[in-house]
This record gives C-alpha cells, sequence and structure tokens, in this order.
C-alpha cells in the first residue's frame, strides 16, 4: 500500500512540474526577464514577470528579480525588502548574494558589498555573477591582479554581462591599454546601449587609438542616452566638450563644457576645462572667472594645484594683470610637476 | 652692448633651377628614399644594452652634419654607445663615426684617421667653426665624457677638451651627463660659445630597475634629480670660461634633453630653449649677452596647455608660418602629444598641437630628434621627427611601440600641418629604434635631405626626391667680424610672388641633431636680405 502510494506520487510529480520544483517550467522566461534587467530593458522584464508571478506565485527567482527591477527603478526600500526575502528563501544561491551584493554596492554600502561579494564567490566558484560582482570589488580593494582574473573568468563563462565588460575594460583604461578597453567598452555598451559610461569611455579609449569618427559615433550615442537616473554621466559632457575642443570646434566645445558646468558645479576639472577653451577663444575675462572657480573648488577631477597656477599665469598675463600674473607664474615655478608612474 | 639692427648682403648666394612666378606652383608630395644600402655607410647605433635596461640605454644617437674638409660636400658624423657599465669603447661597434662624402652618393669611414672613435658613453654632438678659422670643429656630449675636437684642416682632429675647458663638468667637479649641445655666440662678440644641456643624476649605483624580469621597462625620470646645464664662454684664444653661475643658466636645475636656438623676442640675442624630460621646459632669454632669465612659464612654454610637462626630448626652433617668429616643435612619448609652440610675437607662445593638426597624430608617436624644415621647397617649413619608444619593451604591454617609423608632417600654409608619412615613400615606412637626425643637402640638388641614427639598425639616409620643380637659393653664411659660421643670422627673402620667409643659421644639436647652415626656399628670389647683430659683417 505504502509503496503504491510513493508510486502514486511520483507519477503526479512528473505529470505535474511545479508540484516538485515552484519553478519549473519558467526557467526560458526566467532567462529572458535576468537578460532584460541585465540590459536595462525594464518593460519587458516587469512584465513578463508580471505573468509569471500569477503562474508561480512561489517561484523564488521572480523574487530575486522583482527585487532587481526595483533596484533599476530606484525603489530602494523595496529592493531592500526583495532581497531579504529572496536571500531568506535560498541563503545559498550564489547569484541572489551576488545581486544583492552589487544592490550595496550601489548604495555605496561597500562593507556589505564585500561580504556578500566573497560569500557569493565562495558558494558557487562558478557563477559569473559571483565572480563579476567579486573581481570588481577586487579590483576596488587596489587588488588588481585577482580582480581582473576573477573578471576575465566571469566573462568567459557568460560574455554577455556588460557590468562585467564594463569593468574589466577600467582596468586596460587605466592600464592605458586602449586596444583592449575600446573591446571591452564596446561590448558594454552593444549589450547595454543605455549604459552612457560604456559609450563614454568607449570614445576615451577610441580617441587614444586614433578612430577619431568612432569617438565622435560613441560620444553622439552616449548623449542620446545620458539622462537623470541610474546610468547618468556627468562627465559626458565633460569628455566631449574636451574632445571637440581638440578638433577645433570650438563652439559646440563650449555647449558642452557649459553643460558640464551645469552638471558638475563642484568639479574643478570642468571649470579648467572650459576656462582653458576660454583662452583659446580669447574671453580673457570669462576665463579668468572660470579659472578662479575653479581654484576654489575642492573637487579636483583630477586638475592639480599646478595646472591651476599655470593657468592663471596665462589668463592674468592676458589681462594685463602683472601683479597677479607673476603670483602665479612664481607658483607654477615653486610647485614641482607630479611624480608619474615608475617606469615608460 | 646694445644690438643694432644691421642687415647685409650675403656672401654667397647660389640661385638654381628654373625660375617660376609663383610660389608652390609646383609644389610636389613630400618624398624620400632610404640610400643607406649603398652608401658604404654601415654604422649601427650600439646602445650596449643590459638586461635591466638601464636608462641610459635609450638615449645616445647624436647626428652630425659638417663640411670638414670644406669640399662643399656635407659629411656625416655618428656618436654612439659603449659597454655597461664599463663604458668603454670596445672594439668597432662602439666607435664614433665620421664619414666622408664622395660626392657621387657614397661615403667613405674617415674615422680612424680623424681620430674621431671617442671614449666613454657618447650622445650628442654639436659642430661649429668655434675659433673661426674656418674649419668645422666638433663638440661632443657624454655620460661620462664631452669631448672638443679640433678640426686641424688635414683631415684630422685634435682632442682639445681639457686645454679649452670643456669638459662637462660642473663648478662643484662632478661630470654632469650631457645630452645635447648648442653653439651660438650669446653676447654677440663674434666668437661661438657653447651651451650644454645636461640630464639627470643618474649613476649605476643609482640606477633603479623598473618593469618586471623578462619584461624591464626605461624607468621614469621623476625618480632621479635634474642636472644644471652649463654656458661656456669663448674667450678666443682657444679657451673658454665657465659662466653658468654668472649668467644665471645653472640656477635653473631641469631634465635636458634637447636645446634650441633662436632670437624669440627680435631684439638682437640669441635666446635658448631645453626641452626638459618631465619637468618643465626652459626658455632662457637673453638678457644683452650679459646674463638669462628664464621665462619658460611666463611665455608659457614651460607646460603643455594641461600645465602639465610631457617627456620633452628634441627640439627645433624656427619660423614655421613666415611671420618671422621662431616657433617651437617639441617631441615627447606615445600617449602624450608632441607640442608645437607657436610664437606670438609678444613674448607669449600659444600651444597649438591640436589647433595645427598634429594633436592626435603624435599621440601614438614616441619622438627625438625633430626639425623644421621646408622638404617640398614651396615656400613653408613642415616638420620632421625621429620617432622610437624609450624603451626596448615598450612592445610587450601591446600599447606602445619601440620600432617606429619616423614622421613628415606638411605645411598646409594656414597653419596647419598634414600627416604625410605614409605617402612619403619606403625610406619613411621603415620601423626602426630611430634616435638623431641631422638636415642637410648631401646631394647638393637643392633639397632638404635627413640622416637618422637608429639602435640596433643601419642609420638611415634619407635623401630628399620630393617632385616639384619650385627653384631654391642657398645662402652660406660667411662672418667677418661676426663668428665664421655666421650662426645667429637671420635671413628674410622675399619672392616675386610676395611670399617672405625667415630663417636663421643655426648648428644647434637639438636632441642629438646638428642643422647645417645652409637655407632652401622654394620661388624665385626677388631680395634677400641678412641681418646680423652689432659688430658683425
Amino acid at each position: 500500500m505504502r509503496t503504491a502510494f510513493t508510486s502514486l506520487l511520483l507519477a503526479v510529480c512528473a505529470a505535474w512540474p511545479a508540484l516538485a520544483e515552484p519553478c519549473t517550467g519558467a526557467e526560458a522566461q526566467l532567462a529572458q526577464v535576468a537578460k532584460a534587467l541585465t540590459v536595462n530593458a525594464l518593460d519587458i522584464a516587469e512584465n513578463m514577470l508580471r505573468t509569471l508571478i500569477a503562474s508561480y506565485p512561489d517561484c523564488p527567482e521572480i523574487v530575486l528579480h522583482q527585487a532587481r527591477l526595483a533596484q533599476a527603478k530606484g525603489n530602494i526600500g523595496e529592493a531592500t525588502e526583495l532581497y531579504y526575502r529572496y536571500t531568506d528563501k535560498d541563503p545559498d544561491d550564489s547569484r541572489g548574494l551576488a545581486y544583492f551584493g552589487r544592490f550595496f554596492l550601489e548604495q555605496r554600502d561597500y562593507m556589505r558589498a564585500d561580504a556578500l561579494s566573497s560569500a557569493a564567490a565562495d558558494k558557487n566558484p562558478d557563477d559569473p555573477a559571483a565572480l563579476a560582482l567579486r573581481g570588481q570589488i577586487l579590483l576596488m580593494k587596489g587588488q588588481s591582479p585577482e580582480g581582473q582574473n576573477l573578471l576575465e573568468k566571469a566573462i568567459k563563462l557568460e560574455p554577455n554581462d556588460p557590468e562585467a565588460q564594463f569593468q574589466l575594460g577600467t582596468i586596460y583604461d587605466k592600464a592605458k591599454a586602449a586596444a583592449q578597453a575600446v573591446e571591452h567598452f564596446r561590448k558594454a555598451a552593444t549589450l547595454n546601449p543605455l549604459d552612457v559610461r560604456a559609450w563614454d569611455y568607449l570614445a576615451l579609449n577610441l580617441e587614444l587609438v586614433g578612430d577619431l569618427d568612432g569617438t565622435e559615433q560613441a560620444y553622439q550615442k552616449g548623449l542620446q542616452v545620458n539622462q537623470a537616473g541610474r546610468y547618468h554621466d556627468a562627465f559626458l559632457d565633460y569628455n566631449y566638450g574636451r574632445f571637440l575642443a581638440k578638433r577645433n570646434d570650438l563652439t559646440r566645445s563650449k555647449r558642452h563644457l557649459d553643460r558640464a558646468v551645469e552638471s558638475a558645479p563642484r568639479l574643478r576639472a570642468v571649470w579648467y576645462e572650459r576656462a582653458k577653451l576660454d583662452m583659446r577663444m580669447q574671453n580673457y575675462q570669462q576665463a579668468r572667472a572660470d579659472a578662479e572657480k575653479a581654484a576654489a573648488c575642492t573637487q579636483t577631477g583630477g586638475v592639480i594645484d599646478l595646472q591651476i597656477y599655470s593657468l592663471l599665469s596665462q589668463v592674468y598675463a592676458r589681462l594685463g594683470d602683472t601683479a597677479l600674473a607673476q603670483k602665479y607664474t612664481d607658483l607654477t615655478r615653486e610647485t614641482p610637476p607630479p611624480v608619474r608612474g615608475e617606469q615608460r | 652692448m646694445t644690438p643694432r639692427k644691421l642687415f647685409a648682403v650675403a656672401l654667397v648666394v647660389a640661385l638654381a633651377a628654373p625660375l617660376r612666378t609663383l610660389w608652390g606652383s609646383d609644389a610636389g608630395r613630400i618624398q624620400f628614399e632610404n640610400r643607406q644600402e649603398n652608401s658604404g655607410i654601415s654604422f649601427v647605433l650600439d646602445n650596449g644594452t643590459l638586461p635591466d635596461k638601464p636608462m641610459i640605454d635609450g638615449i645616445p644617437g647624436g647626428v652630425a652634419l659638417l663640411d670638414y674638409d670644406n669640399d662643399g660636400y656635407l659629411d656625416i658624423f655618428f656618436t654612439n654607445g659603449a659597454t655597461l657599465p664599463g663604458l668603454a669603447k670596445e672594439g668597432d661597434k662602439f666607435s664614433n663615426r665620421l664619414y666622408h662624402n664622395n660626392h657621387d652618393g657614397t661615403f667613405t669611414d674617415v674615422t680612424d684617421r680623424a681620430g674621431l672613435r671617442g671614449e666613454g658613453y657618447s650622445v650628442g654632438a654639436a659642430a661649429a667653426d668655434y675659433d673661426n678659422d674656418g674649419r668645422t670643429d666638433l663638440y661632443i656630449t657624454g655620460f661620462d665624457r664631452n669631448f672638443l675636437y679640433h678640426n686641424n684642416g688635414d683631415g684630422t682632429f685634435a682632442d682639445v677638451t681639457v686645454k679649452a675647458g670643456v669638459t662637462g663638468v660642473s663648478s662643484a667637479g662632478k661630470k654632469l651627463w650631457g645630452i645635447s649641445a648648442a653653439w651660438l655666440d650669446y653676447d654677440n662678440d663674434g666668437k661661438l660659445d657653447l651651451f650644454v644641456a645636461n640630464y639627470l643624476d643618474w649613476s649605476f649605483a643609482t640606477s633603479r630597475v623598473c618593469g618586471s624580469p623578462g619584461k624591464r621597462l626605461s624607468c621614469s625620470p621623476t625618480f632621479y634629480k635634474g642636472e644644471p646645464n652649463i654656458l661656456y664662454h669663448n674667450n678666443g684664444n682657444g679657451t673658454f670660461t665657465d659662466v653658468s653661475e654668472i649668467t644665471g643658466i645653472s640656477r635653473n636645475i631641469g631634465k635636458g634633453m634637447g636645446v634650441a636656438i633662436a632670437d624669440y623676442n627680435d631684439d638682437g640675442w640669441m635666446d635658448i630653449f631645453v626641452a626638459n624630460d618631465n619637468d618643465r621646459n626652459f626658455l632662457f632669454k637673453n638678457r644683452g649677452g650679459k646674463a638669462f632669465d628664464e621665462v619658460g612659464v611666463e611665455s608659457f612654454v614651460a607646460y603643455t596647455d594641461s600645465g602639465l610637462p610631457v617627456s620633452s626630448m628634441g627640439v627645433d626652433f624656427r619660423d614655421w608660418n613666415n611671420d618671422g617668429k621662431p616657433s617651437l616643435i617639441v617631441t615627447a612619448l606615445g600617449g602624450e602629444v608632441y607640442p608645437l609652440f607657436r610664437n606670438e610675437g609678444n613674448g607669449f607662445f600659444s600651444y597649438e598641437s591640436y589647433k595645427a593638426g598634429i594633436g592626435f597624430r603624435s599621440l601614438k608617436m614616441s619622438g627625438w630628434g625633430a626639425g623644421i624644415q621646408d622638404f617640398d621647397n614651396d615656400g613653408y617649413k613642415d616638420l620632421f621627427t625621429a620617432n622610437s619608444h624609450v624603451s626596448e619593451n615598450a612592445d610587450l604591454d601591446g600599447q606602445q611601440h619601440y620600432r617606429q617609423a619616423n614622421a613628415v608632417f606638411r605645411n598646409m600654409h594656414d597653419g596647419t600641418f598634414q600627416d604625410v608619412s605614409g605617402d612619403a615613400g619606403p625610406g619613411m615606412q621603415i620601423r626602426a629604434a630611430h634616435r638623431g637626425c641631422a638636415f642637410g643637402d648631401l646631394n647638393n640638388d637643392g633639397k632638404i635631405d635627413v640622416v637618422v641614427s637608429a639602435i640596433g639598425s643601419p642609420a638611415e639616409l634619407l635623401y630628399n626626391t620630393s617632385t616639384g620643380g619650385n627653384h631654391w637659393i642657398l645662402i652660406k653664411t660667411v662672418g667677418v667680424k661676426s663668428n665664421r659660421d655666421g650662426i645667429g643670422t637671420r635671413i628674410k627673402v622675399i619672392t616675386a610672388s610676395g611670399l617672405v620667409q625667415y630663417n636663421h643659421v643655426t648648428t644647434t644639436l637639438r636632441q642629438l641633431e646638428v642643422t647645417r647652415v645652409r637655407m632652401i626656399h622654394g620661388s624665385t628670389l626677388d631680395w634677400a636680405r641678412i641681418r646680423l647683430s652689432e659688430k658683425s659683417t
């Protein structure tokens, strides 16, 4: 009797998979949702999730994707609650830990992001999401070779992860390996065309490899999608403005540097760059105003005091203010140039 | 001594080729042909490199063109390295070389007869007639030894370094690492003085090792202190006095690589530009032949427009846009841009690398020697750079290239240049570890040729085979009261079309190179005038 009952139960389970696993049958759709979320196609992901919830109300993976959707939409409280719910349900799922960790990373909660990324990678060393996040965290912690190794492994397992591609691109960008950086930023931008950072970095590195038309196109694509929100890039106008100045398109350069100043007014670099452009356009009064603004900024954006002094000495010399020109000339002389890399 | 603006006719004026009424009417493509193979010149620059790639091994390779026997044809001198760390010119492969021009495209190695094999680790060379005896002498800079060779007039040279007092040793008794040198008459007394640009306070004892095992790279100069430059005043009796301190030259500590001379502010006194490696460049403004004010920052040539230094190496200082004001080109390393500083004529220079169209093109280049010369005789000077990265293992990271082709940028007559290297013939496609270059008309055909040295490869003899029939004028200046080479002479040529061209005579060794005292211009000559300084005739 007992044997007969067991056989019957197995038969029923085989005929109705949902009884055995709450997500069985939804795998393909869940994969599509995951992909849509990865490339920021939120409407598609939301519609699919709505359908899936109706059919698979107990599927925990749906909760995970709901959390990701809420995160992408900027609903932080909802996302937090959903991530906790998912990880409570399935604490051993490396993907859940990895996505939750990436959520914390976006919230700049680096300690929790670090802990979760470590746990995720430990749970499943072959999970590309876990490896990509851990690689990124290690990079941030200064463990570049280890981080690069994990990111490369992640991309091998999942070449369509735009974030992993982007992070790997940044490694090559920092190493001034522009050709390799282009390869990864191009993939990142292609996989997620809404990622303005990827277009921006792609443009910067295309310029370094001498592809000026490609640079222009990348900036244009970035500008098309550069809106407030998750992927907003305050540096896009700055970088594009600089590029246009190099191409001697000063009018358009001015337009973009004006926008850069508006979007990042506390950043020294944007005022500095616009002051340089003012100088080229022989608008010395405006150059003075912008250069002085740059000097007053505490967020340098990579522009050091020496650069400011040198610029101000030129501005005041052009304006005929010999006393201030001399002051900044002296400061320029007294300030040693930065120590660059150990080798070349 | 107040300079007067004197004008005099050239002592020797030669015209060649049929006259044309419009400048540039028959300007053709810039073309170079490497004729080294059948020239009899087998010189291969040997830097004596070691597995750890000490930074000295990237630096050698000076070239000088000089007519040492006054036969009317330019001869070629190459400096060479030495064993490391022994600094010995063991065997032929480290010998400096002098090649005599046979007037038929071939050269004969006359080094031994001339007594110019040299000693130690040689770097640069500057040729000029310092004693006004009508024969071109030779100054060699080096890491451990500098040499002044007096031309005896019989095909031999005598080492007069110690007697002349130009050993390259500082007043503190330290031999400084000499890179470049330039002859100039800074006080307009009719005798050529000597400026020596010095590099780093480096020695094998303090040498760092950079890169990883198997991929050693040249260390950044930022790890080492710079050195003062030296200015020697010519006493007129075969000796010189170190006037570095009293003229203010040695007060400025830099990392000198290239040096170039011009009267940038048109006051009749020659000024000095020093290209410093990863440090601010110097512009020494001549204060009436008595002292120099370093005005690089005030003149906006200390840094690029980013307010930061680049790996400044080679330099030339000439008027490229025919406005009568000498401007600057400086070479740098890949990832940087070759700075182009246009002289505004008001004491300021403007950084115009991108505006002039060489910014993006030079971004991937690493350059050593540089020259501003009119290669196609269209009346506008073009740019030439001898290219190679400093690190032999640069290719291992895939971004830089040790061996690079040289570059030539054609002057488009509107303040911009076009990179025409790819169309300038096979000679310009040779990828090598180029270092020094020198400019002159080797075969007296009216076109400026280029000689380039290269580490580990035969030197290149890039004969200018540019098409186009514009004619040219060659002016050889011979000073009587001024220095006999007429160095510092400013020449203005106005052609029938009204095109005005300027040049000035130098034997500046600009980061391992020498420019010969020849001027070639396109188009018909209407008149020419030569301005000399006071007391000059």
